[in-house]
This record gives structure tokens, C-alpha cells and sequence, in this order.
């Protein structure tokens, strides 16, 4: 329910700041949808085990499930060259601007 | 075996071709030639075998076994004559072809001449639907290409002829998928015996229309035929085989194959029948119209392959006979006459009937051969064209539907074939008697007869049809096994010169008296040559329809096109909004939770997160922006950590650190505040935002947490430790489970890298931003960058060692305790952003790195360790060791390790792209020449190439910019 209540708010948030004007705000709102959908992720493991699965201290049975975090640890790294990219391409040629003069 | 030879031998040719164009450039036709030959002779030979025991032969073996089609060749009557077809007209046309283009290299010609004998030969040997359809395409690129050869001006006539034909393929694969599906076979004889899918009548027409189009538009019927005379753009060799003996046939033999299942489908008869006279006539008044030689050629072969496809569609064993002995006596004079127009074109320099004439004198055999083809196609005893032609007009009598069925068809047939008299007269006697005419009358007068070897392969082929029309009976058990195999009736026909007063002579007699008042009428088609007939022609009508497609298309493109980015981004937003609705409405059961997925100390993170990222929406601050997603970043991490990921929350708390510093270097380039958009826009997107956060907050709440651990990560917590000898889960998934995983997701992180390297090679990056540059007194303290970074550089200076051992440490440990190379790297990354904030000026902090060197190696170094595996069997499979320590311990190594290394690497490398790239105040392409450090200004703080070297203070004192160093902290 928590977990839900976070994720509906970010992606409210990545949303609203995705469909503005200018590149920067499009990123900034990529990056909150992306931080929803790791989020997302991880709950497909399921929210009620949550001991780390590192096996040399922790037993395995309480261990949260270690594959959609093997999964969000690549999409962070993932969205990260991608979120630089963008901001590249905001920094260059003209202003950031995506829209003709409103 | 003969027909896997054949198609082997054929396929080693084409391949062979490049090698032997080097050595015999345009000669490399005699070389086909020969090849085509020996395979002619091969067919031959097998007579006794397909036309004596009505046995055919097959071979087959396996192509797709997993969808049942096999590669599977058959050759009965059918097969035979139209292989022979192929190799035989090939074998001549190769040999002409030596002579007709002037020395040089002819590579392009050659190679997809023989691919075209290969397709085409393969397409009538083809007993398997898609295998047909393979070849089918094949003959059509060859055709286009070969079209294209011929210049620039060939371009357009080969995109048409292309699309047309193209139109044909798909409804041949239509027919041929919908066919399979029924009957669940591939193979075409047993699709063609299975009578049950003909009782369907509507499944029938359909496959019936199928068909049809793909053999009216690769046989170039009416209303298709325009991409014949247009397809003569190609040079005359392509011509005489492609468009004239062997491809435009490749619809006759279509027609002739599916007769056993269409024979006596009402549509089929009637299209064929219908079609094919209104292509006889509109080709044979066409054809008599025209003043070029090869145009007139042309629409006489519409005007043949008119006859054929009208007496195939009569469907009767008599009719079947018909067409194939009209298919050989078709192929001889119309390849000679295309030769001929060859040799002409190439002894006199024209083609054009008025510039020519009385060419006979000068060259008297190519007149004797253009005559001996010319009357056979006028249908004049006791040429092969003559008795083919007999016997279309009591196959076209034959017609069902009605009494006068017949009669009419044979009446249109004869007036056809009237025209069909007038113009091979006019093709004769317009080129080669008379007196010379036009301007080019004196040039006349030098025209030699071409050479014996040129001249050959024509005559070969117009002495065919006397040799086969005096001896016609030994057509007898071809023309009698074609019947047997397409209507699986035996004809019983046998062919003779004389057989007696019958109708048909009638109508042979008629057809020549006809012909020859229309020659005397029209001066043999000079009085009326050239003049339009029709308000259109082909070619411009397609142009028409083609632009008018593209135009449309464009048009409905243009609903959607938009530059602003936001539209494109809301779409699917909206869409997955409402299939969402869609779902609710609908309703779903779902299952209790599988167990507590809150904590209470959970609703602190909501809170947060609340808070941030409405401060991040309603902000017009672009820092304040940044900040406060760094917030919800923070937060986010702090959930990761709250749910028993720690290396995901470390790598997510790294990854912000570093998304703010490098947003900060590009934020300083742009205005401080956002783009203002309109209150209307901000309620309509507000709107659209809240409604997606319920879809996805519902979504969340009703799909996870519902089931107990799932098997897979059952099976990772149960064994890791054993098969990897790392106890970290998560990154024994990384690097040794799903390695080839994140081996894909390196790449992509490398080629971010590149990319970003890439687009500011190409564009600059915006200058600093002027308001982010406050003009400073030279007497404020804050002038003086150099002692106001004394701090920070100091830090620094003693941070960057720790901070690289310490994310060597995190690396080396990260199978079995948090850490591994993503994390490590990112830690490496931060010690670099770290001395670059540190810097004193942006100018200044430069990292002398080979950064797409160390991108590039640490790909490589994953790839490596992967290729490693091989050793025990697979790519990336992590091979293990156990390294005795001193005092008794074992360490336990893995290749895991060495692609983790890789990972790093290529982290760092992408961080350093970034950070120099963004950073400097050019960016990192332009930059300024590095005036010589001023003696004693800090040199010698940063010993080794990684640390930046500072420049003076001087020449950069105006531009210090306040937000690279305070604005990150």
C-alpha cells in the first residue's frame, strides 16, 4: 500500500513535469518515471520479505527476492547514461526550448 | 539427382561469375553459355523418364522442418518444358549477349543474368508453395536490377516494373498462405490433389483472385501490360530472355500449374479468357502502332502472352495442349526477333522504322532470320508458330459458357491475330526492304552484317521453329504429358501441319486475308503509327496513382506530425490511461496479499516523496527543480534500502550524487527559469498527471505483493552460494546468471558515452549562461577563485587516493558483500567529479583521460572474460579457482570478477565522458589553447595526468562561475 501510494505519486509528478515545456523538465519528469518504475519493480518481488539477500549474514528465508533488484540495479545505471544524454542534447545547439513560442 | 544437379550447378555459376568476369569480362557469356548448355542437355536426356513413363522426377530435403516446408522439386511435363525453356533461350542468349556489348567488364549483367536462370529455373522445378514464392521474388529483383543496369534513364521503368510486379508476389503469397493453412501442407502437388479445399466456393474465388493478379501482372495482362514496353529500358539481351522467353512466362507457368485445381472454377475461365483476348487485341494494335523496333517486339509478346493466358483459361486438355505448344513456338520467334532487334540496333545505330529500311541488301542473313521468326509469329505454314497457332483457335472454340462462347472467342482471336499479321509484316518489311528512309539515310549505306558469332544464337533459334514446324508430330508426347499434367486428362492430340478442312483452318485463312487487307490499308501500319489511342498511357497513370499513394499517406501523416516533444509524450500516456479505465471498468478478481506488504515507518517516505515532488512540479526554479528531484531520488534510495536492497540503494544514492553534478554542469548553460506555458496547459497536464499516478498506484497496489516468492529467485536464494561461490545475490545475478544481460546493458552504457562525446563534436555547447555569470568588483574577496577553492582542493587532494582504493575495495568484494562494479565505478566517478568541483575554475579542471579508450576497454574486457567461458563450454559461463593464500587460506577467484572489472571501467569511463565533456566552459570540444601555467600557482599539487591542472587565474577571472563550485554543494 505504501509502496503503491509512493509510486502513484512520482509518477503523477513524472508525468506533469514530462509534458511541460522545455528539455530540462522532460528529463527531470524521465527521471522521476524512472525512479516509479524501479520502484514498480521491486514490488513485483513483493514488499512483505524484506531482509537483504546477502547470504553470508542474512538466512535465506526472510531474503527479499534478489531478481528485480538485479534488474533495477541495471535499469538505474541504464537510465542514468540516459538522463546525461538528454541533458547533452539540452546544452546544446540553441536554448532548451521544445516548443515554437507559445 | 538431375534436378539437385541442375540447381546446384546453376547456384555455383552465379557464385562463380565475379571470378570469371575478372578473367573474360563480356566473354564471360560463353561461359554461361556453356553451362546452360551442358544443363539443356541434361534436361533434354531425361525425356524418356518425364514424357515416356509420366513419372515425375523429385528430390527433397528438409528447409524448415519446424514449419514443415521442405525444399522440394518436381519436374513432370510441365516442369520439363519450361526448364528446357530456361536453359535452352539462356544458353542462346548468353552467347549473343558476348557480342552485343563492346568490350570491358560486364560483371553486374553476367552475375544477375545467371541469378535470374538460377530463380527462374528453381521457380518451375519448385514443388513447395514458399519455395515458389522465393524463387517468384527472385526472378522479380533480378528483373528490377537488371532494368536499372541500363542508366539513369532506366531508374523509373524499374521501380515500375518493380511494384507491379512486386503487387503479383503478394497475392501469390497470400494465395499461397491462405492454401497452406487449408490443406496444411507446403508442398504444391499434394495442395493441387487435395480436392477438398476446392468445394469451398468462397474460399475458392478468393484463392482464385489471388492468383489471378499474381499472373496477370507478372505475365503482363491487361490491366498490367504497360510494364512491359516500359521494361524495355533494359538492354536487348535482358529483354529477349527476361521479358520476353522466360520471366513474363513464369505467370503462363503459374497459370498452367493451378489449371488442375481451376480448370473448372467459372471466374478462373472467365478471367483468363476475358483478359487474355483484350491483352491479344490491345498488344496487337498497339504493337503495329509503333516505330521502334524493340516497343513493337514488346507489345507483340503482351499480345502472345494475351493468347496463351485466354486459351489456358478455356481449361480444356485440347486448350492445354494449345498453349504449350504455342509456349515453345513462342519462345523461339520472339527471341530471335529480340535478337534481331538487337543486331539491328547495333548495325545501323537506330531501332527506329524511320530511320530504316532496305536493310536486307546489307545485311542479308539477319533479314532472313527476322523473316523465318516473323512468319512463324504470323501464324504462315509451315512454320512451328503456324500449327500452335491452329490449335489456339480450336482451343479458344472450345470455350464453355454458352454456345456463343466459343464463337466469340474465336472471332476476337482471329481479328487479334489479324493485327498479329500486320505487324510482323510491318516489323520485316518497314526495317529491311524498301529504300532507306530518314536523316540517317547515308549511314545507311556503311552498315555491315554483324558478325557470324553475333548473328548465331538468333538463327539457332528462328531455325528452330521450321525444324519443329516440319517435324511438329515429335512435340506429340510433351504437349500431350503438359495436358496430362494440368488437367489430369490425357489429350491424345497429335500435332500436324495439315490435318484436314476444319474451322480452324477457316480461321487461319481469314486471320492472313484480314492481315493482309490491314497492311494494305495502313501502308503496313505507317498511316497510323504513333498516333495516341487512348487519352492515357500506362506509365502516367501508374505515376498518378503512385503520387496520389504518397501523397495520401503524407496526408494522414500529417494528423499526427507535430515538433512539440510533449504531444508525442502524452499520447501514449493518454492511451495507457485508458486501456487502465477500460481494465477497471471490466474488473478484475484478484488475490488477498500474500502477507504485510507496509511498515509504518514507511509512510515517512511517502511523505517525503509527497513533499518533493510537488515542490519539483510547481517550482519554476530550474535549481530548485533539480534539487528537489534529487530529493525524491534520495528518498528513493532510501525506500531501495527499506526493502532489503542495499546495492541497489547505494548504486541509486551514487547515481543521484552524480546526476546532480552533471545536470548542474549543463543547468549553469540555460536560464534560471523555466519556459512560462499557458494556466490552461498546466491544469489540462495536471489533469493527465493525476489520472496516470491513480492508474499506476492502483496498478501497483493490485498486481504485486499478491503471490509468495517467485520459483526463479527461490532457486537463486537457494543455490547462489554453490554455483557461483558468491553470497551477494543480486550481483551473482549480474555477473554470473545474467551476464550476457548486463553485457548488453554495458554496451548501451558505452555507447551513451560515445554518443554524448559524438553530439558535441558535431554542435556546440551553449556558453554559460549569462545570468549565472554575476559581474563581481575586482576588489570582492570572491574574485579571486584560486584561495577561495584552498578548501576544497585540499580535501580533495587527500579524497581522491581514498576514494579510488576505496572503490577499488568495493569492486574487488562485491560477490559476496555489497559493492561490484557498478558501484565501485560509480564511487571511482565520484572522486573525479569531487576534484573537479574542487577546481578553481572550469577552465582549469580538465581530466587528461583517454575516456573513449577506457569506455571501449572495459567493453572489451567483459567481452573478453566472457569469451573465456568458452574454455568450459559457453559465453560468459564464469570459470572458478580457488588461489592458495599464506597461512592455509584459499581465495576464491572467479572471471566473474575480470567482467566486473569490464563494468567499472566502463562506468568510470562514462562518468569522465560526462564530467569533461559538460564541464569545461567550451565544452569539451572546443577547447582553447592551454596558455603555459604561470610558475608557482599550484603547480605541482596534482603530480600524475589524472588530477586537473589549474590554470592561471588570471586570463579567466571574469568567468567564475558561481554555481560549478557552490551550486552542487
Amino acid at each position: 500500500m505504501t509502496l503503491a501510494v509512493t509510486i502513484a505519486i512520482m509518477v503523477a509528478g513524472g508525468v506533469y513535469l514530462m509534458l511541460q515545456r522545455g528539455m530540462v523538465r522532460i528529463v527531470l519528469g524521465l527521471l522521476l518515471l524512472g525512479h516509479a518504475v524501479n520502484l514498480l519493480i521491486m514490488s513485483a518481488g513483493g514488499t512483505f520479505r524484506r531482509d537483504q539477500p546477502l547470504l553470508g549474514i542474512n538466512p535465506p528465508d526472510w531474503a527479499a527476492d534478489p531478481l528485480p533488484q538485479a534488474f533495477v540495479l541495471t535499469a538505474i545505471v541504464i537510465a542514468f547514461s540516459i538522463v546525461i544524454y538528454m541533458l547533452t542534447l539540452a546544452a546544446s545547439g540553441s536554448d532548451d526550448d521544445t516548443e515554437d513560442a507559445s | 539427382m538431375v534436378l539437385l544437379t541442375s540447381i546446384l550447378v546453376l547456384a555455383a555459376t552465379v557464385l562463380s561469375i565475379p571470378l570469371v568476369e575478372r578473367v573474360l569480362g563480356r566473354n564471360t557469356g560463353w561461359f554461361a553459355a556453356a553451362v546452360l548448355a551442358a544443363l539443356t542437355a541434361l534436361i533434354a536426356a531425361q525425356a524418356p523418364q518425364v514424357l515416356g513413363s509420366d513419372e515425375a522426377l523429385t528430390y527433397s530435403v528438409p528447409w524448415m522442418p519446424q514449419i514443415g516446408v521442405e525444399f522440394h522439386l518436381r519436374m513432370d511435363a510441365l516442369g520439363w518444358l519450361f526448364t528446357l525453356l530456361v536453359t535452352g533461350v539462356g544458353a542462346l542468349i548468353m552467347a549473343y549477349s558476348t557480342r552485343y556489348f563492346p568490350p570491358g567488364r560486364r560483371l553486374g549483367f553476367y552475375f544477375l543474368m545467371t541469378l535470374f536462370a538460377f530463380s527462374m529455373t528453381g521457380l518451375v522445378l519448385a514443388d513447395d508453395v514458399v519455395l515458389l514464392y522465393v524463387f517468384w521474388e527472385l526472378t522479380t529483383i533480378a528483373s528490377f536490377y537488371l532494368i536499372g543496369l541500363s542508366g539513369p534513364g532506366a531508374s523509373r521503368p524499374a521501380i515500375r516494373t518493380f511494384l507491379i510486379t512486386a503487387v503479383g508476389g503478394l497475392a501469390l503469397l497470400g494465395a499461397a498462405v491462405l492454401l497452406v493453412v487449408r490443406t496444411g501442407t507446403t508442398q504444391l502437388s499434394a495442395i493441387l490433389a487435395d480436392q477438398t479445399w476446392t468445394q469451398d466456393s468462397t474460399f475458392t474465388v478468393l484463392v482464385t483472385l489471388l492468383v489471378v493478379v499474381a499472373v496477370f501482372t507478372k505475365s503482363a495482362q491487361f490491366p498490367f501490360h504497360y510494364w512491359l514496353p516500359d521494361a524495355m529500358a533494359a538492354s536487348t539481351p535482358v529483354s529477349a530472355y527476361l521479358h520476353a522467353a522466360a520471366m513474363v512466362k513464369a505467370g503462363i507457368y503459374l497459370a498452367m500449374r493451378f489449371t488442375s485445381a481451376f480448370g473448372e472454377v467459372f471466374l478462373w475461365n472467365a478471367a483468363l479468357i476475358t483478359f487474355g483476348l483484350i491483352t491479344a487485341v490491345i498488344g496487337a494494335v498497339f504493337a503495329l502502332q509503333q516505330h521502334d523496333l524493340k516497343r513493337l517486339a514488346a507489345y507483340s509478346t503482351v499480345s502472345q502472352l494475351g493468347f496463351l493466358i485466354a486459351v489456358i483459361g478455356v481449361g480444356t486438355p485440347e486448350a492445354l495442349v494449345a498453349a504449350a505448344a504455342h509456349t515453345v513456338a513462342h519462345a523461339l520467334f520472339k527471341s530471335a526477333l529480340f535478337m534481331v532487334v538487337g543486331l539491328v540496333d547495333h548495325e545501323a545505330g537506330t531501332r527506329d522504322l524511320r530511320d530504316l529500311g532496305g536493310l536486307a541488301r546489307r545485311m542479308p542473313v539477319t533479314a532472313a532470320i527476322a523473316t523465318l521468326a516473323a512468319l512463324s509469329m504470323a501464324g504462315i505454314p509451315p512454320l512451328l508458330g503456324f500449327v500452335s497457332k491452329e490449335y489456339l483457335f480450336a482451343g479458344l472454340l472450345g470455350a464453355s459458357g454458352g454456345p456463343w462462347a466459343g464463337i466469340l472467342a474465336g472471332a476476337v482471336a482471329v481479328g487479334a491475330a489479324a493485327f498479329t499479321f500486320a505487324y510482323s509484316f510491318r516489323f520485316v518489311h518497314s526495317a529491311f526492304f524498301g529504300e532507306p528512309r530518314g536523316e540517317r539515310r547515308a549511314a545507311q549505306e556503311n552498315v555491315h552484317e554483324a558478325p557470324a558469332a553475333f548473328w548465331l544464337p538468333a538463327a539457332l533459334s528462328a531455325l528452330g521453329g521450321v525444324v519443329l514446324g516440319l517435324a511438329v508430330p515429335v512435340l506429340d508426347p510433351l504437349v500431350n504429358g503438359v495436358a496430362q499434367d494440368t488437367t489430369g486428362t490425357a489429350a491424345d492430340a497429335h500435332l500436324l501441319l495439315w490435318h484436314g478442312f476444319n474451322p480452324e483452318l477457316a480461321m487461319s485463312a481469314a486471320a492472313i486475308a484480314l492481315g493482309v487487307l490491314l497492311v494494305w490499308r495502313t501502308a503496313s501500319g505507317e498511316s497510323y503509327a504513333g498516333r495516341s489511342l487512348l487519352p492515357v498511357d500506362g506509365p502516367s497513370v501508374f505515376e498518378r496513382i503512385h503520387g496520389a499513394t504518397i501523397r495520401a499517406g503524407r496526408r494522414v501523416g500529417d494528423l499526427t506530425r507535430t515538433d512539440a516533444i510533449a504531444f508525442h509524450l502524452g499520447a501514449p500516456i493518454v492511451m495507457t490511461i485508458v486501456l487502465a479505465a477500460a481494465v477497471l471498468w471490466i474488473g478484475i478478481d484478484l488475490p488477498a496479499p500474500a502477507g504485510q506488504t507496509s511498515r509504518p515507518l514507511d509512510w515517512l517516505l511517502v511523505g517525503l516523496m509527497g513533499v518533493a515532488v510537488l515542490g519539483a512540479a510547481l517550482t519554476r526554479s530550474r535549481l530548485a527543480a533539480l534539487a528537489l528531484i534529487g530529493v525524491a531520488g534520495f528518498t528513493t534510495a532510501l525506500w531501495l534500502f527499506f526493502l532489503g536492497a542495499f546495492d541497489v540503494a547505494l548504486t541509486q544514492l551514487l547515481v543521484e550524487v552524480l546526476t546532480v553534478v552533471v545536470a548542474v554542469l549543463v543547468l549553469r548553460r540555460l536560464p534560471r527559469t523555466f519556459h512560462p506555458v499557458t494556466r490552461k496547459r498546466s491544469v489540462l497536464t495536471a489533469l493527465i498527471a493525476i489520472a496516470s499516478g491513480l492508474v499506476a498506484g492502483t496498478a501497483a497496489f493490485a498486481f504485486t505483493g499478491r503471490r509468495e516468492l517467485s520459483s526463479a529467485a527461490d532457486y537463486f536464494l537457494g543455490n547462489a552460494p554453490e554455483d557461483t561461490g558468491g553470497d551477494n545475490v543480486v550481483n551473482t545475478i549480474l555477473v554470473d546468471y545474467r551476464a550476457f544481460d548486463t553485457l548488453g546493458e554495458l554496451v548501451v552504457l558505452g555507447v551513451a558515452g560515445l554518443i554524448i562525446i559524438a553530439v558535441l563534436r558535431n554542435s556546440d555547447l551553449l556558453p554559460v549562461h549569462k545570468a549565472r555569470k554575476p559581474e563581481v568588483p575586482v576588489t570582492n574577496p570572491v574574485f579571486e577563485s584560486a584561495p577561495n577553492t584552498v578548501l576544497m582542493r585540499t580535501v580533495a587532494k587527500f579524497l581522491l587516493p581514498i576514494l579510488v582504493i576505496w572503490s577499488l575495495y568495493l569492486l574487488a568484494r562485491g560477490h559476496n558483500e555489497p559493492g561490484g562494479g557498478f558501484i565501485g565505478g560509480l564511487v571511482g566517478g565520484s572522486a573525479f567529479a569531487l576534484t573537479y568541483l574542487a577546481a578553481s575554475s572550469d577552465a582549469a579542471a580538465r581530466i587528461r583521460l583517454a575516456y573513449p579508450a577506457i569506455i571501449g576497454s572495459g567493453v572489451l574486457v567483459a567481452l573478453g572474460s566472457g569469451l573465456l567461458g568458452f574454455f568450459e563450454g559457453s559465453f560468459l559461463l564464469p570459470l572458478h579457482a580457488e588461489i592458495p593464500l599464506p597461512g592455509g587460506d584459499y581465495y576464491h577467484f572467479t572471471t566473474a570478477l575480470i567482467f566486473d572489472v569490464g563494468v567499472y571501467l566502463a562506468v568510470v569511463g562514462v562518468l569522465l565522458a560526462a564530467l569533461n565533456e559538460l564541464g569545461l566552459e567550451n565544452g569539451g570540444t572546443a577547447r582553447p589553447a592551454t596558455p603555459p601555467s604561470p610558475p608557482g600557482t599550484s603547480e605541482g599539487e596534482f603530480p600524475d595526468d589524472t588530477a586537473p591542472s589549474l590554470e592561471g587565474t588570471g586570463a579567466t577571472a571574469v568567468g567564475v562561475d558561481t554555481t560549478t563550485t557552490g551550486g552542487a554543494r
